[in-house]
């Protein structure tokens, strides 16, 4: 089973500290949808990350990466 | 805390008070006087009815999505509420079904005013248990993802 990981927090601070409620309003979710995707806790559908990586003007595999399990 | 995640307590503690309200009227008054007495059957009606109203008006008939407050986390709980719902219903149904065996089976019959008790847990459990079940869904995601 593998696990996605993302870098959002690291791409907030990178875009003038952006907040977690700005990214949400311009994301289309909820900021506890965004708390819950930074503590690794919630898994978004394919259109919210990259809702997300359109925010922050990257491609989808620089915030959201997949880690492999069965490949360590 | 998230929109619905309030919306859902509000309900839950609104219909917690009006269940709890129901069983002392049903307490304190005489259980068989529910056919011939009016006014008992009508303040029975208000409080039973206003369970479901109550969820309905916060969480199904406003328009969540249209005042941003809901996105697809939101939605994914609020699908997954129905488990905690169907549970909820099976097993107070179970607990009617074995409560009054056990009462009324020397007799061979019950009062029929149980119909309408059964009836109406069924549905204020349904109701209460739809609010709970988002609660959970929202401990459970911010627990274990």
């Amino acid at each position: 089973m593998g696990r996605i990981k993302n870098r959002i927090r690291r791409l907030r601070f990178d875009h003038d500290e952006m907040t977690q409620e700005e990214l949400a309003n311009r994301a289309g979710c909820t900021r506890q949808t965004i708390i819950a995707l930074e503590q690794g806790k919630y898994v978004p559908s394919i259109e919210l990350a990259f809702r997300v990586a359109k925010v922050f003007g990257v491609a989808l595999e620089e915030v959201f990466q997949y880690e492999d399990s069965r490949e360590k | 805390m998230a929109p619905l995640q309030k919306r859902a307590l509000i309900s839950l503690l609104m219909g917690l008070a009006l269940a709890i309200a129901l069983i002392v009227v049903f307490v304190t008054r005489d259980i068989n006087t529910f056919a011939t007495d009016l006014g008992f059957r009508l303040i029975v009606y208000a409080l039973w009815i206003g369970v479901p109203v109550v969820y309905l008006l916060l969480i199904n008939l406003t328009r969540l999505s249209k005042l941003k407050q809901v996105d697809e986390r939101d939605k994914l709980i609020k699908d997954r509420a129905p488990k905690i719902q169907w549970l909820s219903v099976i097993f107070s149904l179970a607990a009617w079904y074995v409560i009054l065996n056990e009462v009324y089976w020397e007799k061979g019959q019950i009062p029929v005013v149980y119909l309408t008790l059964i009836f109406i847990s069924t549905l204020v459990i349904s109701s209460l248990a739809e609010s709970l079940g988002i609660l959970i869904g929202y401990w459970r995601m911010n627990r274990h993802g």
